[in-house]
């Protein structure tokens, strides 16, 4: 008896798969990583009850989600803009560490009234940010150096920098710990009114998720980027521009992981130290390749890593389990993804005894 | 001065052994065309379960032993993925350093207390006498653990394998040509898949010196992105073992003057006349924060100089890198 497994690239992929991706990945990597927890003692179903139901029905769990979601929306298009046009910014995590770092650096010397200074802030951040990617970027579009190494060394970089300037520049006199000052009132992020500590970040992330669908979907600029990422030799026949659009995607996506640095220092944090960021910038990447289809998916998938993020940290309150479950669902949502879109794009039809299926391969003229 | 010599040797020598056998690793994984961003991943890993292992049996063969074993699987899981299912490498890379963090920090709370007999230092039998006599380098080098010799005499296993077999040889082609190395009889995912989990057992293995000869202890995290520092290492090295070694030794000697750097005050004196304007500046690139950033920027000038003076834009990187293959027409 013979087994035969014949794959078949997917002409049209159907409406359901497209659907049930996503619910299998999350719910096969919980089923993973319930085996961990059940090693450690703890029962799977009550601490996922903690860690998603408590968290997403308690006005504190939403005002936490909501307020980790803020950088990971931001982080995420910041990966998510470039992967349009397949070129990948592992680097976010470097890029909104410098925008961390200038927007304080700004807020603690610039005195300014706080309707010019916040603005000053954000875009000096984002400029930062764009400016990180500025030499993987170049180095990318002129002369096609690959970008997930040099984004990659840029980060380790940037960790240092904010190492250096928390222990130096940006010191807090006679503070015990590495850390800067508090930012002046003038120089925080209020929070949403009537909605309690929810960051006003989210409306500036929200409104970039828009811009962002709004310049994929409805402009030339937008055509182009999807253009050049589903071919790019053919892209550049029809006589676009690769090194515009490659600069442009890498460097708005460096804007925008600036602009999570700046946000969450402004919003949420108040101060800069060596640990304010719990690698928003690395989590980025699978938010962006579970919501590759869509900026609203982005966001969508973002909220849903803020859920874990917050979720993991109640269960180590609750439970006594190490936080670092959250990277492990975190690892096992990628893996689970990107094996699902594997099935997505092949058909997978298994036969016994050599005989094959009746349903399998695709067209007859598709073979020419 | 001599001991303060020799001090940087020995820690320039130290931190090098991890980055000599995670980079080897790595360069053996792109050869094939398999970039892998897990090695910090894998690195902790074998780190851990290599310190379980000395721990239950008490012997650290066994250890390294199921250290390189836990490498090696890893790796496997990220060969399916990219070889097998065509995944984004990078994507996997990263999924895997996330997943080896995450599973090592949290199976690992409990063994962070516990203290092992690990590897001891000894000498070279029969001549060791006469290298510890070596001025500076001798200790350095020739008062190790058996995994620091381990590095040393892999480079050149690792070099000759790659250069002079028919098997290292059908490696390289898989990662310059694949399609073409196909056509000439290669069997180009049993390659590739070989190169990835060989890689793996590499950061294995450089795990388990950290975690069994190095440190002797097991904490959360004790790789500290030497891992990363492996793959700039790589470029660094431009896919060619002998310039990892060099390269190794850079980066450790860079690693070892931040550690030395408050021993060393090269600021100029007050009454000199550019005192006043070069010593912010010297205090600035002698801090031991920012030289932890040069390994990253010399990569990064080393890639750059390198392409752009090149003539044809090559990088000696090799062609296929990060790209999968398949044999259907699609």
């Amino acid at each position: 008896m013979e087994l035969n497994i014949e794959l078949t690239p997917r002409t049209d992929i159907p409406n359901w798969l497209i659907y049930l991706t996503p619910v299998f990945t999350v719910v096969a990597a919980l089923f993973v990583s319930g085996i961990a927890l059940i090693a450690l003692g703890v029962n799977p179903l009550q601490a996922y009850n903690t860690m998603f139901i408590q968290t997403v029905t308690t006005p504190f769990g939403i005002t936490n989600t909501l307020e980790k979601g803020v950088p990971l929306i931001f982080a995420g298009l910041a990966v998510y803009l470039p992967l349009k046009a397949k070129l990948w910014n592992i680097g976010a995590e470097g890029q909104l560490v410098v925008g961390a770092i200038v927007g304080t650096a700004i807020g603690l010397q610039v005195s300014l009234p706080i309707y010019a200074l916040l603005p000053l802030m954000i875009v000096a951040g984002g400029a930062a940010g764009a400016a990180w990617i500025a030499i993987p970027a170049l180095l990318r579009a002129k002369y096609g150096i690959n970008e997930i190494i040099t984004t990659l060394l840029f980060v380790f970089v940037a960790q240092s920098l904010l190492n250096y300037v928390v222990r130096g520049p940006l010191r807090a006199s006679g503070a015990n710990f590495p850390q800067s000052e508090s930012l002046p009132a003038a120089a925080t992020l209020p929070g949403i009114p009537r909605l309690g500590d929810v960051p006003l970040g989210l409306l500036l992330a929200i409104a970039l998720v828009v811009v962002t669908y709004g310049i994929i979907n409805y402009t030339r600029l937008g055509y182009e980027i999807t253009f050049i990422g589903a071919n790019d030799s053919a892209a550049e026949y029809a006589g676009m521009s690769k090194l515009k659009v490659y600069l442009i995607v890498l460097m708005a996506g460096g804007a925008m992981a600036g602009f999570a640095g700046v946000s969450e220092l402004s919003g949420v944090q108040g101060r800069l130290r060596a640990s304010f960021d719990p690698g928003y910038g690395f989590t980025a990447v699978p938010i962006a390749l579970l919501g590759r289809n869509g900026a609203f998916k982005v966001m969508l998938a973002a909220l849903l890593f803020a859920v874990i993020f917050v979720g993991g940290s109640s269960i180590e309150t609750v439970f006594g389990v190490p936080s670092a479950i959250t990277s492990v669902i975190e690892a096992l949502i990628i893996l689970f993804l990107i094996t699902a879109e594997f099935f997505k794009q092949y058909r997978i039809d298994v036969s016994i005894d050599g005989s094959y299926s009746t349903s399998a391969s695709g067209s007859p003229e598709g073979d020419l | 001065m001599a001991g303060l010599v020799s001090g940087i040797a020995n820690a320039t020598v130290n931190a090098s052994t991890v980055l000599i056998l995670a980079g080897l690793g790595e360069l053996i994984s792109e050869r094939a065309g398999v970039l892998n961003l897990g090695v910090e991943g894998m690195m902790l890993v074998g780190a851990l379960s290599g310190f379980i292992a000395t721990v239950v049996t008490g012997s650290y063969w066994i250890g390294l032993s199921v250290a390189i074993a836990a490498g090696g699987l890893m790796a496997l899981l990220h060969a399916f993925l990219c070889i097998s299912l065509n995944s984004d490498q990078a994507v996997s890379g990263i999924m895997l350093t996330l997943l080896g963090t995450g599973l090592t920090t949290f199976f690992g709370s409990t063994y962070s207390g516990d203290s092992i007999s690990g590897f001891p230092e000894a000498t070279v039998p029969l001549i060791g006498e006469y290298l510890l006599e070596i001025p500076i380098l001798g200790p350095a080098l020739f008062q190790s653990t058996a995994t620091d010799y381990a590095a040393l005499l892999l480079v050149p296993i690792v070099w000759a394998f790659l250069f002079r077999t028919n098997i290292g040889l059908e490696l390289i082609s898989v990662g310059e040509d694949p399609e073409t190395a196909d056509t000439m009889g290669v069997e180009v995912f049993r390659m590739r898949y070989l190169a990835v989990v060989i890689g793996g057992c590499f950061a294995g293995a450089a795990g388990a010196h950290l975690s069994l000869a190095f440190n002797q202890i097991w904490s959360a995290g004790m790789t500290a992105g030497n891992g990363w520092i492996a793959v700039a290492l790589v470029i660094f090295a431009r896919w060619r073992p002998s310039r990892l070694l060099i390269g190794a030794y850079l980066f450790g000697l860079l690693n070892a003057l931040a550690l030395y750097t408050q021993a060393i005050d090269l600021t100029l004196a007050p009454e000199s006349a550019f005192a006043s304007t070069l010593n912010p500046v010297i205090e600035f690139v002698m801090n031991p924060t920012i030289m932890s950033t040069y390994p990253y920027l010399v990569t990064l000038l080393v890639l750059t100089i390198t392409v752009i003076r090149a003539e044809n834009r090559q990088l000696a990187q090799p062609s296929a890198l990060v790209q999968s293959y398949s044999r259907e027409v699609d």
